[in-house]
């Protein structure tokens, strides 16, 4: 099992570099490789780094398949409004599966597959499951749910055509103190629109668990989906209420002016975002334990009041040389 | 459960002072409201004063699916599910809610989850207590009747390997007076493989609960009727 090699798309993220630090601790793994269009957030001191865009093809199938993988890890992904635009988003992320995974496919040695996935995928329809389990039909209805089963379909492709084991980690929307979430920059502002109709419940998961849970996919070999949720839940009233911050009750077509205000002032609110405020996300996360072998250190409360704990912006004041 | 009147209304108008002080309260998995839940069950008892009898053969921690006789408009799953809720002092669910604003959410705070096999199952498989209301009776001709109980509910209980109870209920439209009357853990009388077991046991539950409803022993019949010292008849 030791001397694995482990190649990590995405590593630039917040999320990718947490995974890369975590995985640079695992003993079964040997040597340690990843890709971003932007540099890791943290010092990776075992992990050779390749700054390569994703539309740079060839450059990225060259790079993956000299490393000649083990076992793919696959975090580049782009959620609409979080770094790109949903139009931006999109493309990088179908660019970036693409090529990540359809050049692991190329190595001989690649035995594993782990793509990082969402519970947006089950879609938030009329008559949906309330907690849909990894069984659950995929009926995305926002965008970033499409991209994400977008994702998971060239996976299963590659692994009926290769014969390697795929794991697909579908997170509920992550918060963390440096990642960039739509869902968290919203909840953050000084007043915030909710449903006041439907207030539905959602669950979030902390970006420390996630990384915790893709690890943990890549170590257990896992080939299957597993939904990584947070336990609890909580209503957008009811985190407003803990992050003492103004709710703003709205009920149907003024939805339209307050996204467009949020924009304005800097916080986009996405579809998938939109449909968190009225239709709910919740997921059951009864499998993880039992496929993974891990559970969420956080509750979906603890990460709601952290997100209002965390400063917002830290100034460094400049440091004047010594004359 | 039988607080009163006066001991409901009491906890009644203390919710708004509760929903103001006690901003850290959260919703479940489910997204169901406790502290919302407490206190329209509180609420209900102003129309309702359930005794819930039975409650011993429940499990304490895992799931369960308690089914029982309905009638239109009597809202027997939800005062039964606050009732037992009560009695055995953990979260219980109810099948039947709809998936619309402002009805669904609505539903969904006080435990309500979808009319869906699947939704139940996931329940279930969580290790929660679910009641399931038989298809309503509609009149006060079918008094003691029981009606089709969805055998597809009953195989997510099946395949999720948790206990079906059956239950009896009784409440008048006028009377504040209601009965919740759990009966033993339903078995199926053979061993099936197929689909046939959740078939038998969905009818077996059916008698289970008439049987209930015959013990119980006296007449609702919601007119005045009621009223009269008949209840050595029998029967509903």
């Amino acid at each position: 099992m030791g001397g694995r090699r482990v190649f990590v798309s995405g590593v630039g993220s917040e999320l990718g570099t947490l995974v890369t630090g975590m995985l640079e601790a695992e003993p079964w793994v040997g040597s340690l490789a990843g890709i971003d269009a932007d540099p890791p957030r943290r010092r990776l001191p075992k992990t050779t780094f390749h700054r390569i865009p994703p539309d740079q093809h060839d450059r990225i199938v060259e790079t993956i398949t000299r490393f000649n993988p083990h076992v793919l890890v696959h975090i580049g992904v782009w959620e609409p409004d979080a770094r790109a635009s949903p139009k931006m988003a999109r493309m990088l992320t179908d660019q970036a599966a693409t090529s990540m995974i359809g050049a692991a496919a190329e190595g001989p040695a690649i035995e594993h597959l782990v793509v990082r996935s969402g519970i947006e995928i089950y879609g938030r329809g009329r008559n949906s499951l309330t907690r849909p389990d990894e069984t659950a039909p995929i009926r995305p209805t926002s965008e970033w749910g499409r991209m994400v089963a977008e994702i998971e379909h060239i996976a299963a492709r590659v692994s009926a055509r290769v014969g390697v084991s795929v794991g697909a980690v579908r997170l509920a929307p992550v918060l963390g103190p440096h990642v960039p979430s739509p869902l968290g920059r919203m909840l953050r502002n000084p007043v915030v629109p909710f449903s006041v109709l439907a207030d539905p419940p959602f669950a979030v998961i902390k970006d420390h668990d996630a990384a915790r849970a893709i690890v943990a996919a890549a170590r257990e070999g896992l080939a299957e989906p597993v939904n990584v949720v947070a336990s609890g839940a909580v209503t957008c009233l009811q985190a407003l209420r803990r992050g003492r911050r103004v709710p703003f009750p709205l009920i149907g077509p003024d939805w339209q002016v307050a996204k467009a205000l949020s924009y304005l002032f800097g916080s986009p609110i996405p579809d998938h975002v939109a449909e968190v405020l009225h239709r709910g996300r919740l997921a059951d996360n009864g499998r993880m334990a039992e496929l993974l072998g891990v559970v969420p250190e956080s509750t979906t409360s603890d990460v709601i009041d952290e997100l209002y704990g965390w400063p917002s912006i830290i100034r460094q004041p400049a440091r004047v040389v010594a004359a | 459960m039988n607080i009163g009147p006066l001991g409901a209304m009491g906890r009644v108008l203390e919710f708004p002072r509760r929903r103001v002080s006690e901003p850290g309260e959260v919703v479940d998995d489910w997204g169901r409201d406790p502290g919302l839940v407490r206190q329209l069950a509180a609420l209900s008892q102003l129309r309702w004063s359930v005794t819930v009898g039975g409650d011993q053969h429940l499990p304490r921690r895992k799931g369960a699916l308690v089914v029982v006789n309905a009638r239109r408009f009597a809202l027997a799953p939800i005062f039964a599910a606050f009732a037992i809720g009560e009695a055995v002092d953990r979260p219980v669910r109810f099948v039947g809610r709809s998936d619309s604003a402002p009805l669904g959410p609505l539903g969904r705070r006080i435990g309500g989850l979808l009319d869906h096999p699947d939704e139940v199952f996931g329940a279930l498989r969580a290790g929660e207590l679910v009641v399931l209301g038989a298809e309503a009776s509609t009149g006060l001709r079918q008094v003691g009747y029981v009606g089709r109980i969805k055998h597809e509910h009953v195989g997510a209980a099946t395949a999720a390997g948790v206990q079906v109870f059956p239950a009896a209920t009784m409440s008048s439209p006028f009377g504040r007076g209601a009965r919740v009357e759990i009966g033993q853990a339903t078995r199926p009388s053979r061993r099936r493989r197929g689909p046939l077991a959740e078939l038998e046991l969905a009818d077996h539950l059916r008698d289970e609960i008439v049987r209930l409803l015959d013990e119980m022993g006296e007449i609702r019949t919601g007119t005045p009727i009621d009223w009269l010292p008949l209840s050595g008849l029998g029967g509903h």
